[in-house]
């Protein structure tokens, strides 16, 4: 393990004071980063321990929303009544994260900004070393795609899927004041550098805006029961009127290096879902998402199986919205 | 015989099993040596190379370095087989896999020991490297060990019977090819080797995780150039084998190497990737097959053609070659057979014995066709297998003996318990029913290292105290050993079981064992210590005749005491071994095991391997249900019927059955490893998937006995012979569901899916096709 | 950086002085010699450091053990009290649940953890509850025995 110091502040504002660019980061359950601390794939001088704040472990019920600290952790997510009456959806997303162990330390705010991952990446000092190194750490070519000048580590949350699908924002406090966005706008496009944050940035909570007449799920692609990172995760809410869709929202994970909403999907609204509608829908779904060969099973199939994964949940949706 | 509660038959608990519920189980890693120096292992980079230098100078001159070893420090090349000893525990001249060790520091903490990793260089020349078996074996392949052509380790050919003819009486022929991924063990418990050099005395002793203490102090012997005498292997509590570490491994002699050189104690801990580079698991393997059947379901020959990928160095690779052509026989009535068989040097990290030793894809391709075979020629699968049984006492086309045969009773078994007859065929789309059959030896006939000595050797001590210690050398890896001992010498001494303690794998203690490989602890371990047990009871009975002033035919045995018929006399067990011990002192009594020569095998070369004095049998059934989304299979549900003999801890047995069933799912559906420019890409449980415990199906199990002539109160292996027909049992079962017959382990939610997309494009094109054909064709 | 770290480990409150870079199982097996907990992977893979944290599962290979000061941990060594094994001791020793024994601490860690939180989980809710701890001997068809037997939901058999 590398040599850090742990610093453990009672409020946010001591926090990110605490915070040195380039050499702090912020630590709550743990196990994204501690795994990668130990394999010298993140690298910190020093540690700021915010699991005893306690302003981060709120849950409450808003008039027009539900305000999730950034601190809950997701089996305290799984058990709220609150999230169950407000948002089922992010209790069903949230119980398919790694193992239950896992969900007992692992905090939303973790989950939302968990490193992305490649088979190239996440390894031990002497496999990247025989490998000369990738570019996200330590070395200067993609091994997915060499020629490329950016990293495809794949973003492989399950949580920002289900919160995209919702509409939910994000508040975020920092060095340079507090600021309230859309969750969507957290994200970029790049394996290395897949959060929009500047340095000393603490996400404090998710808003998840009411959800009167929305219906919403998620399917998570993955070949064990337990403990598996997505293959592909598919997340939907969709609202129906009559024998028509009247609104539709597809947001994915596992897929590219950001999760993302699948932009094009106004034009379904008011459409009866015919064969049609789902073929372009299953367009709309393969021109968003990009997997590359980040991990050992083929693109080609998580690029499938996401569309595939998509039109089912839409039809079991749209039939139990009924 | 089941009547005693800690004799043969009782579902006893382990006899160790309190330590490892309480976590006082003290595995390798665990052991205190509070000043032991920390080492490391420094690993080469490069998949095929010579050496030009290994400049250890600036890590040695850290501080907080003791000794740092390279393949300058040993040049004995060792290797579990006499005739392949060509690997050495740290490169010498040449490298052969990404992974290979090359050097090793001892410091005085982790930190400093990686520290001085990072500042050895190594200089090399590097050459051409094969990751496949089809690369290795082209004509203009560098050679990866330059006495081996081709880079062949070895080519079978054998034939037995008249495959042609064979063939020629066959109604139906048909030829596939299968391909299995490579797997590996993944015993939970890392490697991990503790070694104590006494300089003044010049004595090495070495705590490790190995199955083969014997093989491990062999190859210390020879690599370390040490008299064998000075020389102690302990094998504490261990967290499974699966076979891994049925040979010696690098990290053994590199631990005594580093030992010696810091004059003290090096503790070596591998890291989970360490570990499964260590490897020794199941080869990838190509296979070529063809059967024949009559159209009653007849088989009248099968022809194999099998290719390995066996890694940079021999291990046990002729023996696992020779496995799978052998275990063809024993299984069904097979009249004819010819086997070809290749195993490839390449440069990956070496593959070795795992669970179902070579038999297990060879297997997985056998039944899977005759599945196939059955179905076209309207057959049900159970009753193709029943047309096919052997009877025994047999002897098979290639020399093996069959004595026991409890096949058509564990068909019997899943048939009834799965449901077979009024559901096969009749499940909803989706889901499907799949059966295949197995078998595995209970013990090679025939020892590695040949000496002349028994099989097995186990010794009793009694003393004053009235404990009973059973001496062995036999490995407890957790498949339960030790328990199977001390319930052989309950059922023959009937003692109380809390009298009954065993010690094991201690070589300055312990009678030499071959070790816990090919299922040969219970069969031939099992045996001796009934032998050792009965020697021992004849002493008690003299001494309890002595002392009752009656003749040794008088006196009964009633376990805690013994008893003149003629004056219904007691001497209670106590006052029995006082007696016993009187001019004599301390009992140690021994008893062996000697597998009879004529059942070592055929006489053809490599005959020796497969043959043994009782093989198990296992019929299994699995249903799963197929995701035509995503192309996953779950299965619901398994069973196993295993003819084992005779079970004389039918708890043990249930659950060793139920580990290699799901041992086999896991292969069959999920896991595998694969290199990236033979980069070892699944060197972590993330991405090698084992199964869990969320998807893991129901297993039932069904216990067979057919009383073994010669097994241990009829008993023969539990643990390896199910697994084997896992694979084919799941393969039919998809088949079943989807009417796709894969033939490529392991049927991952990709493969499945694939195929499924791909017949459905078939499907489509054939229509379009038929859409423009003129109406007319369609009387062809 | 050292500190003086306040913790309660099996039932004793304790102070140790611990580096901030020292994960909690190396604390536990190392200066506690309690080598119970095991480590079998190379971080969060397969449960085997499991161990309770203030009465909940944790993995002890992804924890500081500075970021668990102050809190009550628990290990294997404590569930059995004065020479008695706990009921999921006793039915994983009885029901076969432990084979090679190495993922038996965290998987019993891990089950009591489930136990205390749903003291009667029916097969499903136990399988959820294991889902992170492997084992590779059993096919952890005992593992679920042994905890229905622990908390006797046991099949009548």
């Amino acid at each position: 393990m590398q040599a850090l110091a742990i610093h453990k502040p009672e409020t946010v504002a001591q926090a990110i004071a605490l915070h040195r660019a380039g050499e702090s980061r912020y630590l709550a359950g743990g196990t994204d980063l501690v795994p990668n601390l130990r394999r010298n794939i993140q690298k910190a001088q020093s540690l700021i321990d915010i699991t005893g704040l306690a302003e981060l472990r709120e849950i409450r019920a808003e008039s027009q929303s539900l305000r999730i600290g950034a601190g809950v952790t997701l089996e305290a997510l799984c058990g709220s009544d609150a999230v169950r009456a407000h948002a089922p959806l992010l209790a069903e997303a949230a119980a398919l994260v790694a193992g239950p162990t896992h969900r007992v330390s692992a905090t939303v705010g973790g989950n939302l900004m968990q490193d992305t991952r490649c088979y190239f990446y996440n390894q031990g000092d002497w496999w990247r070393t025989a490998n000369e190194f990738c570019m996200k750490c330590e070395g200067d070519t993609c091994r997915v795609a060499p020629k490329s000048d950016r990293c495809y580590a794949c973003y492989s949350g399950d949580l920002a899927p289900a919160l995209l699908a919702l509409g939910a924002e994000v508040d975020i406090a920092g060095p340079t004041g507090n600021r309230r966005e859309p969750l969507a706008a957290l994200f970029a496009d790049d394996g290395m550098r897949h959060l929009k944050l500047a340095p000393g940035d603490l996400l404090v909570s998710v808003d998840v805006p009411a959800q009167a007449g929305w219906t919403a799920g998620y399917e998570k692609v993955r070949i064990r029961g337990a403990v598996d990172f997505p293959l592909a995760g598919i997340a939907v809410a969709l609202k129906r009127d009559g024998d028509r869709i009247a609104a539709l929202r597809v947001a994915c994970t596992g897929v590219n290096s950001y999760p993302g909403l699948v932009p094009g999907l106004d034009a379904l609204a008011g459409q009866k879902p015919d064969d049609a509608v789902f073929a372009a829908l299953d367009k709309a779904v393969r021109k968003e998402i990009q997997p590359m060969a980040s991990t050992l099973v083929a693109a080609g199939y998580r690029r499938r199986v996401a569309a595939g994964l998509t039109r089912r949940l839409v039809q079991r949706l749209y039939e139990a919205a009924a | 015989m089941k009547a005693n509660r800690s004799g043969a038959g009782a579902r006893r608990p382990l006899i160790d099993g309190v330590d490892k519920v309480t976590g006082k189980a003290q595995y390798t890693a665990d052991l205190p040596a509070p000043n032991a120096l920390v080492g490391r292992i420094f690993r080469s980079p490069y998949a095929h190379a010579d050496i030009v230098a290994v400049d250890t100078a600036e890590a040695a001159a850290l501080p907080g370095v003791v000794a740092i070893v390279t393949g300058q420090d040993c040049d004995k090349p060792y290797g579990i087989l006499p005739i392949s000893q060509n690997e050495f525990p740290l490169a010498r001249e040449r490298i052969r896999y990404r992974g290979e060790p090359v050097a090793a520091v001892a410091a005085v903490d982790a930190e400093t020991a990686e520290r001085a990793l990072k500042l050895i260089r190594l200089k090399v020349a590097e050459r051409p490297a094969y990751f496949a078996a089809a690369d290795a074996r082209r004509e203009d392949a560098v050679l990866l060990h330059d006495n081996k052509r081709g880079n062949l380790e070895r080519e079978v050919h054998n034939e037995f019977g008249d495959v042609a003819a064979g063939f020629a009486r066959a109604d139906l022929v048909r030829e596939q090819t299968f391909r299995c991924a490579e797997v590996t063990h993944a015993h939970m418990e890392p490697h991990a080797a503790l070694a104590t050099y006494e300089p003044e005395r010049g004595h090495l002793t070495l705590h490790s995780v190995t199955q083969v203490p014997y093989y491990v102090h062999l190859s210390l012997a020879r690599c370390l150039d040490m008299d064998p005498s000075r020389i102690r292997v302990v094998k504490p509590f261990i967290g499974g084998g699966f076979g891994a570490r049925t040979e010696t491994l690098n990290f053994e002699i590199v631990c005594g190497l580093l030992a010696r050189a810091a004059r003290g104690t090096v503790r070596l801990d591998l890291t989970r990737e360490e570990t499964f580079l260590t490897h020794r698991g199941r080869p990838e393997s190509d296979i070529r097959i063809r059967i024949g059947m009559t159209r009653e379901g007849r088989l009248t020959a099968c022809e194999m053609e099998m290719v390995m990928r066996g890694g940079a160095y021999g291990g046990y690779g002729i023996v696992t070659i020779l496995y799978a052509g052998a275990l063809l026989n024993g299984l069904y009535d097979l009249p004819a057979v010819k086997y070809d068989g290749y195993r490839v040097y390449t440069n990956t990290p070496p593959c070795g014995a795992m669970r179902g030793h070579g038999t297990v894809n060879a297997r997985y391709a056998f039944d899977a066709l005759m599945g196939e075979m059955a179905t076209e020629l309207g057959l049900d699968p159970i009753e193709v297998r029943r047309r096919n049984l052997l009877k025994a006492p047999t002897e098979t086309i290639n020399g093996l003996r069959v004595t026991s045969y409890g096949l058509p009773e564990a068909l019997d078994w899943v048939e009834r318990a799965s449901g077979w007859r009024e559901r096969y065929g009749k499940l909803p789309k989706g889901r499907g029913l799949g059966i295949a059959c197995s078998h595995f030896v209970s013990g090679s006939a025939k020892p590695v290292h040949w000496s002349g000595e028994p099989h097995a050797t186990v010794i009793l001590k009694l003393d004053w105290d009235g404990g009973i210690v059973i001496l062995t050398g036999a490995s407890e890896i957790g498949q339960g050993s030790s328990t199977i001992m001390a319930q052989c010498v309950a059922e023959v001494l009937g003692v109380d079981w809390e009298r009954i303690r065993v010690v094991a794998s201690d070589s300055l203690v312990t009678p030499k064992d071959n070790g816990s490989y090919s299922s040969r602890v219970t069969y031939m371990v099992g045996n001796a210590t009934i032998d050792a047990a009965e020697n021992l009871k004849k002493l008690l009975v003299e001494a309890a005749a002595r002392k009752l002033k009656t003749t040794t035919e008088d006196i009964e045995c009633l376990g805690e005491a013994y008893r003149a018929a003629s004056s219904g006399e007691t001497l209670s067990f106590k006052e029995t071994t006082v007696e016993a011990l009187v001019g004599t002192g301390t009992l140690t009594v021994k008893g062996t095991f000697t597998c009879p020569e004529d059942f070592q095998g055929g006489k053809h070369r490599g005959g020796a391997v497969g043959s043994t004095m009782g093989f198990s049998y296992a019929a299994t059934v699995v249903e799963v249900s197929v995701d035509e989304v995503t192309g996953l299979v779950t299965v619901e549900r398994a069973w196993c019927a295993l003819d084992c003999g005779y079970a004389i801890n039918p708890l043990s047995v249930e659950g060793q059955i139920q580990g290699a069933v799901w041992m086999g799912l896991g292969q069959a559906i999920c896991e595998e490893t694969r290199y990236e420019n033979g980069l070892h890409t699944a060197a972590n449980f993330l991405d090698y998937r084992v199964p869990s415990i969320a998807e893991s199906p129901p297993i039932e199990v069904g216990i067979v006995e057919s009383l073994d002539p010669n097994g241990p109160f009829g008993a023969k292996e539990a643990s390896e012979g199910p697994l084997s027909s896992l694979p084919a049992a799941l393969a039919e079962a998809v088949r079943n569901a989807t009417g796709l017959a894969l033939r490529e382990l392991p049927l991952t939610p990709e493969r499945v899916a694939g195929a499924l997309e791909e017949r459905e494009r078939e499907r489509r094109a054939a229509a379009r096709k038929s859409a423009k054909q003129p109406a007319t064709e369609g009387a062809v | 950086m050292k500190r003086i770290l306040r913790i309660q480990v099996n039932g004793r409150w304790r102070e140790d002085a611990v580096a901030d870079n020292t994960l909690l199982i190396d604390y536990l097996r190392g200066p506690l010699q309690l080598t119970g907990t095991k480590q079998g992977c190379d971080g969060g893979e397969c449960g085997a450091c499991t161990v309770l944290v203030d009465g909940k599962p944790r993995l002890a290979c992804c924890t500081f053990a500075a970021s668990v000061e102050g809190c009550h941990v628990e290990t294997i060594e404590s569930q059995s009290q004065n020479g008695r094994l706990s009921p999921l001791q006793q039915a994983f020793h009885e029901k076969l649940g432990a084979q090679c024994g190495f993922c038996t601490p965290g998987m019993i860690m891990a089950a009591e953890g489930l136990l205390r939180r749903n003291p009667r989980p029916d097969e499903a809710a136990i399988r959820e509850a294991l889902g992170g701890n492997l084992c590779r001997c059993t096919g952890y068809v005992k593992i679920v025995e042994s905890v229905q037997a622990a908390c006797g939901a046991e099949a009548a058999a």
